[in-house]
């Protein structure tokens, strides 16, 4: 038995199969994160042209085989989403939150927000729309849409204000007051400006934050996604090596 | 009961890339059945692992010597300033087939793939920029893929080699000799679009 599907899907990431086919693993819209076998995708350039690089928003023609990955029968571009592979910082955004999404998700668990979300912003990516907090924005919503969705304010605890002197706790859902992560033993200090800002934008709020606030949310979020995933990220690396965030 | 010795071909078999354990049975049965394939097959894993090495250099594979420096760096009638550096050995054969590049290689053993964790440091990068202190390049052309991990490497390389007062250049992109302008993708159309030139 096999069952023919269309979808739309964006390209996380492929790994080279053979001499002459490649796995590809999807995000679709429709069935959320599935591997797919691309036969001939390496050797046959007509086939999927393009189509198979990583962030590629495609519409997929696959076929779903008894306990064997997808096959996929054939990829139309919606969008490549090619200009943001002018420079290093559009492109370690890009391979970091492909791999956040391709982590965070689930084989066959659909997740059309989250899909949605991803695609709006490659598209902001591409067209040089999307900057450093951004990033940082859609991460807390991907982290939400995935039922991770860290806690900043109130403490997560005891839900009362968390003061001068918060904590962060990725074991007991985010940040803490200070009675709290004495009690529970746990946790390390942060900021509590970096706390304020960062709930702030879980809230919505779209205003670009300094830099310095940034690099210390962005410790937070890995040591929380860390946590989460048991890893951490290897494109996070990359984004320190290419000195962007 | 298999002979162990059958088992561990077939483990061994099953660890090449594409290679399942389906595959790998029935091709340790052929070799058994072909001792001559089999023999000549041993003596040249062999021969492979104890006489090619990588140039100190470049990086190329040779089969020179132990510590000495491969054809392509020792060849007096290549050009010392021109380098193009390559993702692997496969790309420098194709560059090579071309006979049209008489300059230097650099492989790199591998391009940037921030998502399998693969960074600058596990390519030949730093080798590379020693070798630059010495020599007498005045251009590079980067060579890699145009995938979105060769575009990173080059971009990478270029941050790094810009600065050092050399001219940097990229592979043309585009639609391919032959092809069909109608089959092209979207990022390849428009790669081609942008680096037309003029007649
Ligand atoms: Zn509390
Ligand atoms: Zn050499």
């Amino acid at each position: 038995m096999s069952l023919a599907i269309v979808d739309e899907a964006l390209v996380l990431s492929t790994i080279d199969y053979g001499e002459a086919d490649r796995i590809v693993t999807l995000f679709t819209r429709g069935r959320g994160r599935l591997s797919a076998f691309a036969a001939g995708a390496r050797k046959s350039k007509r086939r999927f042209a393009g189509a198979l690089e990583a962030g590629t928003h495609l519409r997929a023609q696959l076929v779903e085989r008894r306990g064997e990955v997808f096959r996929l029968d054939g990829a139309d571009i919606v969008q490549s989403f090619h200009r943001l592979r002018d420079d290093l910082p559009r492109i370690a955004r890009l391979m970091y939150c492909l791999e956040l999404i391709r982590e965070l998700t689930r084989d066959q668990e659909p997740h059309t927000q989250l899909f949605d979300g991803l695609r709006d912003y490659l598209q902001k990516l591409d067209a040089k729309e999307a900057g450093p907090t951004s990033l940082l924005l859609f991460e807390l919503d991907a982290l939400a849409q995935a039922g991770f969705m860290p806690s900043f304010a109130p403490c997560a605890l005891c839900g009362e204000p968390t003061g001068e002197r918060p904590r962060f706790d990725p074991s007991h859902g985010g940040v803490l007051c200070l009675p709290c992560s004495t009690r529970v033993a746990g946790g390390f200090p942060v900021s509590a400006q970096v706390v304020e800002a960062l709930s702030r934008l879980q809230a919505g709020e779209r205003t670009p934050l300094p830099a310095e606030t940034r690099a210390r949310a962005r410790e937070l979020l890995n040591v929380f996604i860390a946590h989460h995933l048991g890893r951490k990220l290897n494109s996070v690396d990359f984004m320190e090596q290419v000195g962007t965030d | 009961m298999t002979p162990d010795a059958i088992n561990r071909l077939v483990a061994q078999l099953a660890r090449l890339p594409g290679v399942g354990e389906k595959t790998a049975q029935r091709l340790a049965f052929h070799l058994l059945r072909t001792p001559d394939l089999a023999r000549g097959l041993s003596n040249a894993l062999v021969e492979v692992v104890d006489r090619v090495k990588l140039c100190p250099v470049c990086f190329s594979l040779h089969d020179g010597p132990e510590a000495s420096r491969c054809g392509f760096c020792t060849d007096g009638r290549r050009e010392d300033r021109l380098l193009c550096v390559v993702e692997g050995i496969s790309d420098e054969m194709a560059i090579e087939r071309t006979r049209e590049f008489r300059g230097r290689y650099h492989v790199l053993h591998g391009v940037l793939s921030p998502l399998e964790g693969i960074g600058p440091e596990q390519l030949r990068i730093k080798e590379l920029l020693t070798r630059l202190q010495a020599a007498a390049v005045e251009e590079i052309i980067v060579a890699t893929n145009p995938d979105v991990e060769g575009e990173a490497t080059a971009l990478y390389l270029t941050r790094l080699l810009k600065p050092m007062g050399l001219k940097v250049s990229r592979l043309a992109q585009g639609i391919p000799m032959g092809g069909d302008l109608e089959y092209a993708d979207q990022a390849t159309l428009a790669r081609a679009l942008s680096s037309r030139r003029e007649l």
